[in-house]
């Protein structure tokens, strides 16, 4: 929907130009960034930890590989997880189940990071539906997950996908909107081959989709996060802060235990 | 408690009785003061009489005015910028009805005298009470060049100091450092929610319908309450009640249409006036967009009856909307409704009572389709009106203003539709505002001029909905309220005070202090205002924001009053300010209650406005530089310390010029400069999910760059004195191109892989306009 906004309203900017400027920006890098991931597919499951770099230096991330990464949940199961390089922390006997609530402890550089999650029941994607709309000359495809909301309230899901495989998208989902029926909300396949970064969807690409069923901290964060990286609408969009994380002590990232439904389509 | 504030009241009327009581025995000169060329009531025109420079009263809105003297001959005398000067002579052994009725200025003579601020009274500026206000004729600001060629008050009062504009694109304007919605624009007393076109390119109002706007920046006197940071009151024409008139111009962007004249010649007039833009025509001849719609119009339309030589009826309405629309896919529409239907009578020689009913309705729908799924939004604010106001002439050293404002809100908040429906139910909200007040502006000795009063507000929260009260985002209390009973009310006292103190001939200092409270709160999650943010009203969980704001001046003039230099410092200070949660969806996935998204704190803001005017001679025209800062303490925002608002801009400087080279050729220009707005800069970045995302530390610790711009215009008008008139007008908005940041964004450098880079997006540069203006 904020898509449309912009694409109205670059119509009526006939003379608007871009250009790369040089600001001075502060430096507070050096975060621990966590990003750890449970899933109800069998494991091993993996912890990533990197650190944040000021914004003008090239895009590589230092990894922490000397840190202390404990998983438990609440039936008492509990795991050290091993360093297997590029920061991966990876599991070696831990199982998950929907519906037990998980712990992630983080000691790394003097500090220690906790966060909970809980995995709910999972929703399975059904199927895909492709649908199209022209905009300006322009067609555009849209994907629509079919998947049943359960009744009760308190489902959110978050949507992972790729045309062929290149470049992930996210889209997140609550059941503040149908909840109890059947799905109607599409997808938007992207269809921006302007600058370098967008692409543009076409017959025969195959779009790979990742259903999460998350829990409410996370699905949180990803709404954050969504915010801050679509840059936002007319004159800048919503005034950007760090996605409010589920892991204490300031760190950056995220701690997920989710289900997970995949299914891909090509489109015709 | 409502018993003590009706004894605050009951001894303020009473003092004020009471000084009238012991008068001798007087008599009273009133009536109406107005244009002898078009009927149209003229508004603050001071009447004095030549014989005791002492007396002398400002005739109120509606142009009536009472002089209460002894039995004796007097001379009535007034003079009024624009207008030839006014005698008559009177013998006042009763009480006498005189109208007063000015003549223009000749063309010629008003071209070299015209006032470009303000046709009031050339030294108002050291008499008059009244602090932070500015007062626009809308004849002043015809030769200003403004964007496309559109001349707009809007646009035009963001020149002046303390008003601040959002910035290109954006709608809405920052009166000392308050939100958006702070601002209450009232046409012909009716609330206009959302006054601006195409997100925030063009206002609402077409100048061809006005008569005047005024802005008061917070120390407004007791009749105006609703909004903590401004009052911006514009009043539409009558229509010329002895002549038909038309006027009109043709532009590149948009057109305008004006017709007045009288129903019953000097007894009633009309006028319509129309203003539509025409980008979508263009659209048309394109392939891709042939089945866009791209448009705003407005249409104003009023009319008024002289129903006796004590009585007058007015109708007026407005109607304005913006449609944007992609062929099938995607359309949203926007816009106001107003109507008021007001009774001015004239009681007594003393006593004027105003009585208006009015309708006010803001409403957006947004919708999307595709073949399988549509997409539906929609919300809207609806008001009903009343209100009763007397002007109370009590004497030639009190104008007594007093009356009731009663308003009955209801609120529909967006909610989804569609293929896609909002899983909670979404219940509209009533809510009923009231307020009484009383204020005296009151000379008190010769030199010194008091304006204080009294308003007490009322907002009672009516049922039809279930009611959260959260404690820090946490669920305490729901309760359910039945429609029609009555839930919380909120009770607030607004004192307000100005005092005006004329140190000599050529200057003056004032100071004063006002309370004032809000009840309806506009929640925006965007920096730059959408028209599909929403209205919402005090509840048990918001609480009215309250602004106690005070300030001090000084004003000096020179050479007769032609130069005129105002300095004010203010310092205000804002309880109950709101802003979102992090990550808080208002709009399509937005939670049952929104009101559980939302953080409470405080504000502050405080700043020197410099104004400098040249009101007469070939050349006119001001330099205002305002220094300030605004600042916010939310609970949960930014660690809980202070950090700079959004609007905060700490220089803001406009220089504006008009020449008059002859009595066909003007010629003017503008240059603005300001500080950019306090914006969020990334401090760091990482890698999530094999994206580059920013990080964030302080929140508004950045600042867009600097802003600044030149405008010229120049305006030809041939042939005057005869029944048609044209002129053209052409201008350049930003002549050395300035590329101003209209947005700045973050992202992976795609020509050096594996960096990210700043871009920076800008609009309008070089754009020419040429406009065509007729009139007979």
């Amino acid at each position: 929907m904020k898509n449309i906004f912009l694409i109205i309203i670059s119509l009526f900017l006939f003379t608007a130009c871009e250009k790369e400027i040089d600001l001075d920006l502060d430096d507070k890098s050096g975060n621990i960034v966590i990003e750890g991931n449970l899933t109800d597919q069998a494991g091993p499951y993996y912890v990533k930890i990197t650190k944040s770099v000021a914004f003008t230096t090239n895009n590589t991330y230092p990894i922490v590989s000397n840190a202390v990464v404990v998983l438990s949940d609440d039936t008492g199961q509990t795991e050290t997880l091993n360093h297997v390089g590029e920061g991966f922390y990876e599991t070696t006997n831990f199982t998950t189940a929907p519906g037990r609530t998980y712990t992630l402890k983080v000691s790394a550089e003097g500090k220690e990071y906790t966060a909970k999650s809980t995995m709910p029941q999972p929703v399975l994607l059904d199927n895909l539906q492709q649908d199209s709309f022209m905009v300006a000359g322009e067609l555009s495809y849209t994907l629509l997950p079919v998947f049943t909301d359960p009744a009760e309230l308190g489902n959110r899901y978050l949507f992972s996908f790729s045309v062929n495989n290149s470049g992930k998208m996210f889209e997140a989902f609550s059941d503040n909107v149908n909840n109890g029926v059947v799905n109607q909300r599409p997808l938007l396949l992207p269809n921006d081959d302007e600058d370098g970064n967008g692409q543009k969807t076409k017959v025969g690409d195959t779009i790979y989709v990742e259903m999460q069923c998350i829990d409410t901290n996370v699905y949180t964060y990803f709404t954050s996060l969504l915010q801050i990286i679509d840059g936002g609408g007319p004159g800048g969009g919503i005034t950007p802060s760090n996605p409010p994380s589920n892991i204490s002590n300031g760190a950056l990232g995220y701690f997920s235990a989710h289900t997970v439904s995949k299914k891909s389509y090509v489109i015709q | 408690m409502q018993a003590i504030y009706c004894r605050i009241f009951a001894t303020i009327g009473l003092s004020v009785f009471s000084i009238t009581a012991f008068a001798q025995e007087r008599r009273t000169i009133s009536g109406t003061v107005r244009d002898g060329k078009n009927g149209e009531l003229l508004i603050g025109v001071t009447v004095k009489v030549e014989e005791d420079p002492s007396v002398s009263v400002v005739a109120n809105e509606y142009g009536f005015y009472s002089l209460s003297l002894p039995q004796g001959n007097y001379t009535v005398a007034v003079a009024y910028g624009g207008y030839e000067a006014y005698k008559q002579k009177i013998q006042l052994d009763q009480n006498v009805k005189l109208d007063l009725i000015l003549s223009q200025e000749t063309e010629r003579t008003a071209q070299i005298d015209e006032v470009v601020i303000s046709a009031v009274k050339k030294d108002k500026n050291l008499t008059s009470a009244q602090m932070g206000t500015e007062t626009l004729s809308i004849k002043s600001i015809e030769k200003l060049p403004v964007l496309f060629g559109e001349k707009d008050v809007l646009k035009t009062i963001q020149l002046l100091p303390g008003i601040k504009s959002n910035g290109e694109g954006s709608s809405g304007f920052s009166v000392r450092g308050g939100a958006t919605d702070q601002n209450l624009i009232l046409l012909d007393e009716a609330p206009v929610y959302n006054a601006s076109h195409l997100l925030g390119f063009f206002s609402t109002f077409n100048s061809d319908a006005l008569k005047d706007a005024s802005i008061i920046k917070g120390n407004s006197p007791a009749q105006y309450g609703g909004r903590l940071s401004s009052v911006m009151d514009v009043k539409m024409k009558d229509g010329n009640n002895k002549d038909y008139n038309i006027n009109g111009g043709i532009g590149l962007i948009s057109s305008r249409l004006s017709v007045e004249g009288p129903i019953q010649k000097e007894k009633s007039s009309f006028i319509v006036s129309g203003r539509r833009t025409y980008a979508d025509v263009f659209l048309k001849a394109t392939d891709d967009f042939k089945d866009s719609k791209l448009y705003f119009y407005d249409l104003n339309l009023k009319a008024n009856y002289q129903i006796n030589e004590n009585n007058r009826l007015y109708v007026s309405g407005y109607f304005g909307r913006d449609v944007l629309g992609l062929g099938n896919t995607f359309a949203t529409d926007w816009g106001n409704t107003t109507a008021t239907v007001r009774w001015n009578s004239i009681i007594n020689s003393k006593l004027f009572s105003n009585t208006s009913f009015i309708y006010s309705n803001y409403d957006y729908k947004v919708s999307l389709s595709s073949n399988d799924n549509t997409f539906g939004l929609d919300s809207q604010i609806q008001d009903w009106n009343l209100k009763q106001d007397f002007s109370w002439f009590a004497g030639n050293k009190h104008s007594v203003r007093f009356g009731l404002q009663s308003i009955y809100h209801t609120i529909t908040p967006s909610s989804a539709s569609g293929t896609s429906v909002s899983s909670f139910p979404r219940n509209s909200r009533y809510s009923w505002e009231n307020a009484l007040y009383i204020n005296d502006d009151f000379k008190a000795t010769e030199k010194l001029t008091v304006n204080y009063g009294l308003r007490l507000s009322m907002f009672s929260v009516l049922g039809g909905d279930t009611f959260n009260t959260y404690d820090n985002g946490v669920l305490t209390d729901s309760k359910f309220l039945e429609k029609g009973k009555f839930g919380k009310t909120y009770v607030n006292l607004e004192p307000r005070i100005t005092a005006n103190y004329r140190i000599n001939e050529v200057s003056s200092i004032k100071g004063g202090y006002a309370r004032n409270t809000q009840n309806l709160h506009l929640l925006s999650n965007s920096s730059s205002g959408n028209p599909t943010d929403q209205w919402i009203g005090s509840s048990y969980t918001v609480k009215p924001e309250i602004a106690d704001q005070i300030s001090a001046g000084y004003s000096r003039n020179f050479n007769n009053n032609n130069y005129e230099i105002n300095a004010e410092v203010y310092y205000k200070s804002m309880q109950n300010q709101i802003d979102f949660k992090n990550g808080a969806e208002i709009t399509f996935d937005a939670a049952a209650d929104v009101e559980g998204e939302l953080l409470f704190g405080k504000g502050r803001a405080y700043g020197l406005e410099l104004i400098a005017k040249k009101k007469s001679g070939k050349l006119t025209g001001w330099i205002s530089y305002t220094l300030s800062k605004t600042e916010r303490k939310i609970n949960g925002i930014n660690d809980n310390n202070w950090y700079n608002a959004r609007q905060d801009k700490t220089h803001d400087l406009a220089v504006v010029a008009t020449y008059e080279l002859n009595p066909k050729w003007s010629f003017s220009g503008l240059f603005v400069y300001s500080t950019g707005n306090a914006v969020t800069f990334p401090t760091g970045k990482y890698e999530l999910q094999e994206q580059t995302i920013f990080q964030y530390s302080s929140r508004n610790a950045d600042r867009m760059p600097a802003y600044h711009r030149l405008d010229l215009s120049a305006t030809y008008e041939p042939g005057k004195n005869k029944r048609f008139q044209s002129s053209w007008s052409f201008g350049i908005y930003n002549l050395y191109g300035r590329e101003n940041a209209y947005t700045i964004t973050f992202e992976d450098n795609p020509d050096k892989p594996g960096t990210t880079r700043a871009m920076q997006t800008s609009l309008f540069k070089f754009v020419p306009n040429v406009t065509y203006n007729f009139k007979f």
